[in-house]
C-alpha cells in the first residue's frame, strides 16, 4: 500500500505552550509575522455575570464549555484544493509519501493557492515572494528525523507516521481510538490530520475557493480559446477541402 | 518578362519574420508545457506538460527557458522598433492600418466565398444578388493579412506586458491579483493570436497560389506576375515608380 504520511493529534493533551510553533519557526526559518503551524483555542463561554438587570436572561449559569487547545498545520489533504488552484504544478502531491509540497523553483508566487486552502495553511513569503507552508519537515525526514513540532511537544500531543503502515505509531493510535477531522462542510478536502476522540474548535475552516482568474480559466477562457481555434481550424479544413475538390480558375475578364 | 522579380522583403524583415516564428514556436511549446494543471491545460490530459518536463529535465528549467526566450524576443523587437522605426516599422504600420472600408468589406465577402466555394460559385452568388462579385484589388497587404497583423501586434504587446508581470512576480511584485489576472490574460491572448497563426501557416504552406509569397520569405522577391495578381495596387505603385 502507498505511503501516506499523516499526523494523529490528541488535542486534549495540548497545553497551548506553543513550543511546536516555535520549533517549526526556527527549523524552517519562517519569517516574522508568519507561521506554518498553529494552536487554536476554544474559549469557555462564561457569559455576563447575573445582575438585577439581566437576571434570568443571560446564560451565566449555562454550560460554559471547557477550554480546549487544538494544534494544527497543513493537513496534506487527499483532495487538495490548493493543487487544483496552482496553474503550473508548483504545488503538487508527492506520490512517494502523500504529502503536499511546493516546488519553490517553479512557484512564481501568484498566490492562487492561498484562498484555495480552507485552513489558511499557506502564506506568501515576504522576501522570497513565493508560497510557503508545512512540508512535514522534509529536510528532517531525509535525515530520518521526525518533524520538529512532533519531537518538541512536551506532552506528545502530535503523533506522526505512515498511516498505511499498520505497525506505525500513528496507525496504531488511529486503530485504538475513534478519530475525527476538522473540515469545512462545503469543501471537504479529506485532510490527513486526525484528532483523537474529539477536538475543538471545529467551525473555523473557510470554504476553499480558487481566485476568479483560475475559476474563469477553466469555465470561460478555455472554452473561448477552443472555440476560436476550432472555428479557424474548421475554416482551414473547408478551404483545403475546396482546394482538393474544385479546380478553381479565375475567369478571364 | 514572365521571369521578372519584384523585391518584397529586405534581409532585415526576413530575419525578423523567422526570428519571430522561432520564438513563437518555442514560447508556445514551453508555455503550454508550463500549464501543468489538468483543469487549465487546453490540450486533453497532461501528456504535453509531462513530455516537455521530461525533454527539458524539469518544470523549473521550462520556466527559466520560457522567460529567457521571452526576454530575447522582446529585446530584439525593441531594437527593431527603435532602430528600424523609420525604415521598417512605421511604413509597416501605415500599410497594415490603411483601411478602405468599402473595398475591404467587399474583399472579405468575395474572398471568403472564393476560398471556400470557388470563382464559379462567386459568380453565381453575384448574379443572384445583382452584384459584380469581383475581388477588389489589394495593396502591399490584403485585408486578411491586415486583420492578422493588427491583432498580432496588439496581442504581442499584451503578451509581453503580462509576461513581464509574471516574471517579476517573485522578484518585486506584492499585488498578487495583478499576477493572477496576468496569467489568464496571457493565456487567452496567446490562444487568440495562435488561432490566426493557423490560417497564416495554412496560407503559406498549403494554399494554392500563395507559394511565391512563401518563397519570398527566403529570397525576398516575388514574381511580377504574382504581385500583379495578388497585390495589384502595390504592383502599380512599384511600376509607376520605376517608370518615373
Amino acid at each position: 500500500m502507498k505511503t501516506q504520511l499523516a499526523m494523529v493529534i490528541d488535542s486534549s493533551s495540548c497545553l497551548d505552550c506553543k513550543a511546536c510553533m516555535v520549533s517549526c519557526k526556527v527549523e524552517n526559518k519562517v519569517p516574522e509575522g508568519y507561521w506554518r503551524n498553529w494552536v487554536k483555542q476554544r474559549k469557555p463561554r462564561f457569559g455576563d455575570m447575573p445582575s438585577p438587570g439581566n437576571f434570568g436572561k443571560v446564560n451565566g449559569y449555562g454550560d460554559p464549555g471547557s477550554m480546549h487547545f487544538q494544534p494544527g498545520g497543513c493537513m496534506h489533504c487527499a483532495n487538495p484544493t490548493c493543487v487544483q488552484a496552482c496553474p503550473t504544478g508548483a504545488t503538487y502531491r508527492d506520490e512517494k509519501d502523500g504529502t503536499i509540497r511546493v516546488n519553490d523553483k517553479l512557484c512564481i508566487g501568484c498566490a492562487c493557492c492561498i484562498p484555495a486552502c480552507p485552513y489558511g495553511a499557506r502564506y506568501r513569503h515576504p522576501e522570497k515572494k513565493i508560497v510557503d507552508k508545512c512540508d512535514f519537515c522534509a529536510k528532517r525526514r531525509e535525515w530520518g528525523e521526525l518533524p520538529a513540532c512532533v519531537v518538541t511537544c512536551p506532552t506528545k500531543a502530535r503523533t506522526f507516521g505512515n498511516i498505511n503502515d499498520p505497525e506505525s505509531d500513528a496507525a496504531l493510535l488511529m486503530k485504538e481510538n475513534k478519530t475525527v477531522r476538522v473540515i469545512n462542510q462545503k469543501t471537504d478536502t479529506e485532510p490527513n490530520m486526525y484528532y483523537v476522540s474529539m477536538t475543538a474548535p471545529a467551525d473555523w475552516p473557510r470554504k476553499a475557493e480558487s481566485p476568479a482568474p483560475i475559476r474563469w480559466w477553466a469555465s470561460l477562457a478555455k472554452p473561448l480559446v477552443w472555440a476560436v481555434v476550432g472555428l479557424n481550424t474548421l475554416g482551414i479544413m473547408v478551404m483545403f477541402g475546396k482546394q482538393l475538390l474544385i479546380k478553381d480558375e479565375e475567369p478571364e475578364t | 518578362m514572365s521571369d521578372e522579380q519584384i523585391r518584397r522583403h529586405t534581409p532585415v524583415t526576413i530575419f525578423i519574420h523567422w526570428f519571430n516564428a522561432f520564438c513563437w514556436f518555442f514560447l508556445l511549446a514551453t508555455g503550454l508545457g508550463l500549464i501543468g494543471n489538468e483543469q487549465l491545460q487546453p490540450m486533453v490530459g497532461t501528456w504535453w506538460p509531462n513530455m516537455m518536463r521530461i525533454i527539458f529535465g524539469s518544470g523549473e528549467m521550462l520556466l527559466v527557458l520560457h522567460i529567457i526566450c521571452g526576454i530575447v524576443w522582446t529585446l530584439v523587437f525593441l531594437i527593431y522598433a527603435v532602430f528600424g522605426a523609420k525604415q521598417y516599422v512605421i511604413p509597416f504600420l501605415k500599410e497594415i492600418l490603411a483601411v478602405v472600408p468599402s473595398r475591404d468589406i467587399m474583399w472579405l465577402i468575395t474572398k471568403q466565398i472564393q476560398m471556400t466555394m470557388g470563382y464559379k460559385a462567386l459568380g453565381r452568388i453575384g448574379k443572384i444578388f445583382g452584384f459584380d462579385m469581383k475581388i477588389p484589388d489589394q495593396s502591399f497587404y490584403n485585408v486578411g493579412q491586415k486583420l492578422f497583423a493588427v491583432p498580432s501586434i496588439l496581442g504581442g504587446i499584451v503578451i509581453v506586458t503580462t509576461g513581464i508581470i509574471m516574471a517579476l512576480s517573485n522578484v518585486c511584485i506584492t499585488n498578487t491579483s495583478l499576477v493572477q489576472w496576468s496569467i489568464l490574460i496571457h493565456f487567452v491572448t496567446v490562444g487568440f493570436v495562435f488561432a490566426g497563426l493557423l490560417i497564416h501557416i495554412f496560407m503559406a504552406s498549403i494554399a494554392i497560389g500563395e507559394r511565391p509569397a512563401f518563397i519570398s520569405m527566403f529570397t525576398g522577391t516575388v514574381p511580377a506576375e504574382y504581385a500583379k495578381h495578388h497585390h495589384k495596387l502595390w504592383y502599380d505603385e512599384v511600376k509607376g515608380k520605376l517608370d518615373v
